[in-house]
C-alpha cells in the first residue's frame, strides 16, 4: 500500500467534511441557482430540443423521433441554403462593420471631448429609439425609403431619381440594421473608452508617437475587450435577423433567418431546426474566436 | 278489506298537488340543467384573430353562457394542426381551412355534430351547410365561418391588357411590380395552377418541378413578399406595386387607402381560395360546443368584425345588418352574398409532402 508522500505519518483516518463546511460549500452556489434554472429552462432545454429535432424525421406534418441525418444532407446538398448562408454572413459582416465604423467615432468624441455633464444626456438620446417598438422602427423605414418617401422627396428636390435599391434590396437591409444596432455598439464602446486613461495617449505623443500611432498602439489594445463585446452584441443578433429583411428587403434582401421562418411557418420543424443549429454553430465558433480578445488579463501581461 | 277511497274533492286536491309537484320538479330539473349549462368553464380556442372580437363579443359570451373563451392565435393550418394534435385535448375549438377540416377528423381529433340542430345555423346561407367534404354521414364536421377566393388585382394604368393568365408574371415589363402576401404554400400552388396542375395543393414531384421553373422565371416580377395584406394594399395604393394576387375586396381596400382604381382579373388557369370553420374538438367540454357556437355565431357580432377584416362570412342574417349599416358595396365586393363562389376556387388543404413545397419556395426565393 503506498502512501502519499506528503501524508502525515500515523494511522489513516477517513477524510470527513464537517456538516457546516458542506453547508458552506453548498451555500456559495445558492445565488447562482436562479440564473442556472433560468438558463437551463429557457435556454438549455430549448437548445437541446432544437438539436434533437434537427436529427429527427419529418413525416408530413409530424415529427418522428427516428434518428436521421437527412435534414443536414438536404441543407448541405441544396445550393440555395449554402448561398443564402454565405450571403447572410457577408451582409452581417458589412452591417456590423458599418455600425462599428459609425459608433466608434461617436463614442470616441463623447468620451474624450464632451464634458461629463453632457455625456449622460447625449447617451440618453442614443437609447431613446428603444422606447419605440422594433416593428414600428423598421416599418417607419419602409415609409422613409419608399419610392414616395421622405428620402425620395428630398432627392427629388435636387432633381435626382430614387435608386431602386433604396428599398426592397440588400443595401436597404444593411442600412436599417446599422440604424437598429448602432445604440448597442455606441453604448458598449463608450463604456470601454470612458474608463481609458487619456493621459497615456498624451505620454505616447510626448515620446514622439504620432496621434494615429498613439491611438493604435496604446488605446486600441486596452479597449479591445470593449470592441469585441460590441462586435458580439451586433454581429450575433444580426446573423439571426429575419424581420428586417422581410420588411425592407423584398425578394432580393433575403437572409438565412427568413428561410428558417419559412420552414416553421409551414410546420417543417426538423429542417427549420437544422438550419437553426447551423446558425448556432457559427455563433459558437465566432465566440470561441473572440474569446481571446475578451481576456482582459492578457493585455496587462498576466 | 277496506279500500282507500278518496272523495272527489280529495282526488282533485291530490291531483292538483301532484301536478304542482311535477311542475315544480320540472322547474327544478330545468333550473339544474340551466345551472349546469352555465357552469363556468374556460374554452381554449386555437384560431385566427379575425374570428372573434375580444372587447365586446367574448365578454358577452361569458356573461351569457359562463364560457370564458381564451384564444390562442395560430399562423397557418399546418402549425395549428400540430399544435392541436400535440396539445392533448387542450383546445375545445380549433379553426381550420377547407380540406384541413376532414383531415383533423381522419386524425381522430374532432367530433361531427348535427349542425341543423344548432339554433344559430338558421342564420347561415344554405350553401355553407352543403359543403360535401365537411359532411360525415348526416353530421357536419365544422361550423362554417367565412371564405374568400383570390384574384389578380391590377392597376389598369400600368398593367394592360388585363391579365388573363398567371403568365402575366413572366412579362419583363412588370419586373419588380408584383407584391404578394408571404404564403409559401399558396405561392407554389399558384405556380402549379400556372403550369397546368389540377390539384395545386397536392402536386406530384413532376408538377412541383414545373411549378419551380415557373416561379424561377416569375421571380423578377416579385418585388416583395409582405407579412400582412395591409402591406399589399399600401404598395398598390402608393404605386410601388402594380399588381397582386389577393383576397376579394382588395380593389375597395386600395380605394379606401386613397389609392388608384384597381381591377380584378380571374386567370384562366384558376385561382386558390379558402373557407374556414370552427371544429368541435374531442375533449372534456364537448357538450358545451353548441352553446358556444350559438352565442359566438350570432349575426350581431359580425358587422364590427367585417368592418375590421372585410371578409365574406357565411352568416346571411349578418349580410342584412351590413346592408342596413351602409356596407353593401364592400360586402358585395368581397362576395359576401355569393357563398357559392367559395367552392369555385382551389381550396386549401394538407399536402402529402409539405416539405417539398417549402423546398421549392426556398430554392426560388432564397438568396
Amino acid at each position: 500500500m503506498s502512501t502519499h508522500p506528503l501524508a502525515a505519518p500515523g494511522p489513516a483516518t477517513p477524510v470527513r467534511v464537517s456538516r457546516p463546511r458542506l453547508l458552506a460549500r453548498f451555500s456559495q452556489y445558492v445565488g447562482f441557482t436562479p440564473a442556472a434554472v433560468l438558463f437551463g429552462v429557457f435556454f438549455g432545454a430549448p437548445m437541446v430540443m432544437i438539436v434533437l429535432y434537427s436529427f429527427w424525421t419529418q413525416n408530413g406534418y409530424s415529427i418522428e423521433s427516428r434518428f436521421t441525418v437527412a435534414n443536414y444532407q438536404t441543407i448541405f446538398s441544396t445550393p440555395v441554403y449554402i448561398d443564402t448562408f454565405l450571403t447572410t454572413l457577408w451582409m452581417t459582416a458589412a452591417a456590423s462593420a458599418a455600425t462599428l465604423a459609425i459608433a466608434f467615432p461617436f463614442a470616441y468624441w463623447l468620451a474624450r471631448y464632451v464634458r461629463r455633464g453632457w455625456q449622460r444626456p447625449l447617451l440618453f438620446l442614443v437609447i431613446v429609439p428603444f422606447w419605440v417598438s422594433y416593428l414600428l422602427r423598421v416599418t417607419s423605414w419602409t415609409i422613409i425609403l419608399g419610392s414616395k418617401g421622405g428620402l425620395a422627396h428630398l432627392l427629388g428636390l435636387f432633381g435626382l431619381n430614387t435608386p431602386s435599391w433604396f428599398l426592397y434590396d440588400r443595401p436597404a437591409v444593411i442600412f436599417v440594421l446599422v440604424y437598429l444596432y448602432f445604440p448597442y455598439a455606441a453604448l458598449t464602446l463608450f463604456s470601454a473608452l470612458e474608463r481609458f486613461d487619456w493621459r497615456q495617449v498624451r505620454a505616447a505623443r510626448d515620446l514622439g508617437a504620432t496621434q494615429a500611432r498613439a491611438l493604435r498602439t496604446v488605446m486600441l489594445p486596452q479597449i479591445r475587450p470593449g470592441i469585441t463585446t460590441a462586435v458580439i452584441f451586433v454581429f450575433i443578433p444580426i446573423l439571426g435577423e429575419y424581420l428586417t429583411p422581410q420588411l425592407v428587403g423584398g425578394t432580393r434582401g433575403v437572409m438565412i433567418g427568413n428561410l428558417v421562418d419559412n420552414f416553421f411557418e409551414e410546420a417543417q420543424f426538423a429542417q427549420g431546426a437544422t438550419v437553426s443549429v447551423l446558425i448556432a454553430a457559427v455563433v459558437v465558433i465566432l465566440l470561441i474566436v473572440f474569446r481571446r480578445s475578451l481576456e482582459v488579463g492578457e493585455m496587462y501581461g498576466r | 278489506m277496506k279500500r282507500n277511497l278518496m272523495t272527489r274533492r280529495e282526488a282533485l286536491r291530490a291531483g292538483a298537488m301532484g301536478a304542482g309537484a311535477v311542475a315544480l320538479g320540472g322547474i327544478g330539473t330545468a333550473a339544474a340543467s340551466a345551472a349546469s349549462a352555465n357552469t363556468p368553464v374556460t374554452f381554449d380556442m386555437l384560431t385566427w384573430n379575425d374570428h372573434y372580437d375580444p372587447k365586446k363579443q367574448l365578454p358577452a359570451i361569458t356573461k351569457e353562457t359562463g364560457i370564458t373563451v381564451r384564444p390562442t392565435l395560430g399562423s397557418d393550418d399546418g402549425t395549428m394542426f400540430i399544435k392541436a394534435k400535440e396539445s392533448h385535448q387542450e383546445f375545445a375549438v380549433v379553426s381550420a381551412d377547407a380540406l384541413w377540416v376532414p383531415y383533423y377528423h381522419q386524425q381522430g381529433l374532432t367530433v361531427p355534430f348535427d349542425i341543423k340542430s344548432f339554433a344559430v345555423s338558421k342564420q347561415l346561407y344554405s350553401a355553407s351547410l352543403d359543403v360535401s367534404f365537411w359532411k360525415a354521414g348526416s353530421n357536419y364536421l365544422a361550423y362554417p365561418r367565412a371564405w374568400s377566393a383570390l384574384r389578380i388585382y391590377y392597376n389598369p394604368k400600368y398593367v394592360h391588357p388585363a391579365p388573363t393568365s398567371w403568365e402575366v408574371l413572366l412579362d419583363p415589363k412588370y419586373k419588380g411590380k408584383f407584391v404578394r402576401e408571404n404564403q409559401p404554400t399558396d405561392i407554389v400552388a399558384e405556380a402549379g395552377l400556372a403550369t397546368g396542375s389540377k390539384n395545386p395543393y397536392n402536386m406530384t414531384t413532376a408538377e412541383l418541378s414545373k411549378a419551380k421553373q415557373f416561379l424561377q422565371a416569375a421571380k423578377p416580377a416579385y418585388l416583395d413578399l409582405v407579412s400582412q395584406n395591409t402591406g399589399v394594399v399600401t404598395a398598390l395604393a402608393n404605386g410601388t406595386a402594380w399588381f397582386t394576387s389577393e383576397n376579394l375586396g382588395t380593389d375597395i381596400r386600395v380605394k379606401q387607402a386613397g389609392g388608384p382604381l384597381i381591377k380584378a382579373a380571374i386567370p384562366k388557369e384558376g385561382v386558390v381560395g379558402w373557407l374556414d370553420a370552427e371544429m368541435k374538438m374531442i375533449g372534456p367540454d364537448e357538450d358545451r360546443f353548441e352553446q358556444f357556437i350559438n352565442a359566438w355565431g350570432q349575426a350581431e357580432w359580425i358587422p364590427p368584425l367585417f368592418k375590421e377584416f372585410e371578409e365574406a362570412w357565411f352568416n346571411e342574417s349578418a349580410y342584412k345588418l351590413l346592408v342596413n349599416a351602409g356596407m353593401k358595396e364592400l360586402a358585395d365586393a368581397v362576395g359576401y352574398n355569393d357563398p357559392e363562389g367559395a367552392l369555385k376556387a382551389h381550396l386549401k388543404g394538407p399536402q402529402k409532402n409539405p416539405g417539398a413545397y417549402i423546398q421549392v419556395f426556398n430554392e426560388v426565393f432564397g438568396a
